[in-house]
């Protein structure tokens, strides 16, 4: 807590496009009483002061190096709280699509003949590390969620993340269903928050905010079959961002990719 | 009553002119597809619209409207809703119409909503007659509902080259006012009459049985098979109650600014085929399964409804069905249930 009674909040950054952090400034624009009520202590990618006193951490990207780990576990001995920003952090991401090629193939696709000199190591989410407290899910993450996140946290509740997908914000503001369009989505089973963003614009949902707590993945599955997917075609829209967890329920044999 | 007519050609006029005196929404069609919309211009209207995404139940229950907002600063303070402007509904389908009705019921039944009151009586329908159906998923006329005698302020039908316009209300007949209207004449009746009699046959029954007999069929099969099989292919994402024009359920939430001082309490949708819909304060759901939840919907549709309000919770709107992405559909649930009670495969 600083001396005028405002929570000190830091931000941190691992493996990551920093989208999420640039989410944060965009929301200080949106919502500049933000300050008024927080100390931001560490912002890389906003400013130059460093403070190592504070009390909650936000964290974006995914571990993807064993000494990374260490950083991470000297945030959270730190931190009081420790939330994963952004699908990296949470899910894994992206980057854990490399564990569906060998290490090596992948090292060499990326450094060439340097790839020697670069450490690596299957991508986690934070999670996999430390323990953490909260995720704000999204790639990039949601402004108004945010938002809506840290103001949960400054009354010390949960954070205020839906369970339930992104079919009810898209019902709800009337777009015609992108299955109707002959594309394929994974609203069905994606957690909303995100006020159904991508299929408001036409995209298909890639469910990049991770899956509601019990999604019916065999019925899912068989919507995108006979929407004329094969099972090549499902599997990758599966690990788009969840690789690290399909990943995790075969190593539990619950579950063939 | 007598019926009075509008030309066509006199129809964008009418609207034009209710626009500078009121909000008013109407079927447009967006991206191949039909939403009750707010209109600016009587252009923008689809009178012929098949069905919307929504019902026009939104202007009654919004998706999301603010109860009151509180100022937790000094003493406290609550402040209450925002007027509604008076808004003109126009196109409404009759199947919507006989959904409104159940809704003016169960928000005047116990306690009375304020903010579904306000809004109500700040809202004029103006109806329009089915001629065809909308697509092979309506079965209003299996449900009873492909004609109202009431619940509109107006009433229309397409007759050609003018409306008839039944009147429903006081306020429906000062409307009228906008309109360049004429008492019809005996050759204008036998047209309407005529187009009347030839609407009925282009509707199918879909069901099986007498929408009479729905209650007690759903009432034997509280334990069919049918509802598992339902809870394995339901992908519980709510799209079925979220484009019901009968749902009310809803969740009341507060907000906060972030002086954590201000805030709004809050009410939205919500759904019977969430998860988080039936979970209690220590985390136990007492409808955990997809199929409990599917068997849950069906008998508020065809029984529970009927037996607190009187009206059948189902208006044959067929919009749940074109939701679906793993075609739950009330007409294949509410006919295998009476083909497996026919079978005698059930009790």
């Amino acid at each position: 807590m600083s001396q005028n009674g405002k929570p000190k909040i830091a931000f941190f950054d691992f493996t990551c496009c920093e989208g999420c952090q640039l989410t944060v400034i965009d929301s200080l624009q949106t919502h500049p009483e933000l300050l008024d009520v927080v100390d931001i202590v560490q912002f890389r990618e906003a400013m130059s002061e460093k403070g190592e006193d504070y009390l909650v951490a936000f964290i974006e990207g995914s571990c993807t190096r064993e000494s990374d780990e260490e950083r991470l576990r000297k945030i959270r001995e730190q931190a009081s709280i420790v939330i994963a920003l952004g699908a990296c952090a949470h899910l894994g991401g992206i980057n854990s699509l490399k564990a569906l090629h060998p290490l090596e193939d992948v090292r060499k696709y990326v450094y060439g003949d340097k790839a020697d000199w670069y450490e690596t190591y299957d991508a986690r989410p934070i999670d996999a590390v430390i323990k953490v407290d909260g995720e704000i899910p999204g790639c990039p993450i949601d402004r108004d969620e945010f938002i809506a996140c840290v103001k949960a946290l400054l009354m010390g509740k949960k954070l205020p993340i839906p369970d339930y997908p992104v079919c009810v914000e898209c019902k709800l503001k009337e777009n015609v269903c992108l299955f109707k369009k002959g594309k394929v989505c994974l609203g069905p089973i994606t957690r909303a928050g995100c006020n159904a963003i991508c299929p408001t614009y036409g995209a298909s949902c890639e469910g990049c905010r991770g899956y509601i707590t019990n999604p019916n993945d065999d019925s899912m599955r068989e919507v995108l079959a006979e929407a004329g997917l094969s099972v090549d075609e499902i599997t990758s829209i599966y690990t788009m961002f969840t690789t690290y967890q399909v990943q995790q329920k075969m190593k539990q044999g619950k579950e063939t990719v | 009553m007598s019926v009075t007519i509008i030309q066509k050609q006199d129809f964008p006029d009418f609207v034009n002119r209710l626009l500078s005196q009121f909000r008013v929404s109407g079927p447009v069609e967006e991206d191949g597809g039909y939403a009750f919309r707010v209109i600016e211009n009587s252009d923008d209207l689809r009178l012929d619209y098949p069905t919307t995404i929504l019902p026009p139940k939104k202007f009654l229950l919004p998706t999301k409207e603010t109860l009151f907002e509180f100022d937790k600063s000094g003493n406290g303070t609550v402040q209450a809703p925002v007027v509604e402007p008076r808004t003109v509904v126009l196109g409404v389908h009759t199947c919507d119409l006989h959904a409104i009705k159940l809704l003016d019921r169960v928000f005047s039944t116990g306690h009375i909503d304020p903010n579904y009151t306000l809004r109500r009586k700040q809202t004029l329908i103006v109806s329009i007659e089915c001629l065809t159906p909308c697509d092979e998923n309506s079965f209003c006329k299996s449900m009873g509902t492909l004609s109202a005698d009431d619940g509109y302020d107006l009433h229309m039908t397409d007759v050609g080259n003018f409306y008839t316009i039944d009147i429903g209300t006081e306020v429906g007949e000062e409307l009228l006012q906008y309109a360049k209207t004429a008492p019809a004449t005996e050759e204008n009746m036998k047209k309407l009459n005529a187009v009347i009699s030839e609407k009925w046959p282009r509707f199918p029954y879909r069901l099986d049985f007498d929408i009479s007999d729905l209650p007690s069929l759903l009432n034997m099969s509280m334990k069919s098979p049918l509802w598992e099989e339902l809870g394995e292919r339901c992908l519980a994402c709510a799209a079925c109650t979220n484009v019901c024009p009968t749902c009310f359920c809803f969740d009341v939430r507060d907000e906060i600014d972030l002086d954590l001082q201000h805030g709004q309490r809050i009410r939205k949708w919500d759904s019977c085929q969430l998860d988080e819909f039936a979970t209690i304060a220590d985390g136990h759901n007492f409808r955990q399964s997809r199929a409990l939840r599917q068997r849950h919907r069906f008998m508020r549709k065809g029984k529970y409804i009927l037996e607190a309000h009187d009206y059948l919770g189902c208006v044959g709107c067929g919009r749940c069905a074109r939701a679906c992405l793993v075609d739950i559909t009330p007409v294949g649930v509410f006919n295998e249930l009476y083909r497996q009670k026919e079978v005698g495969g059930q009790s």
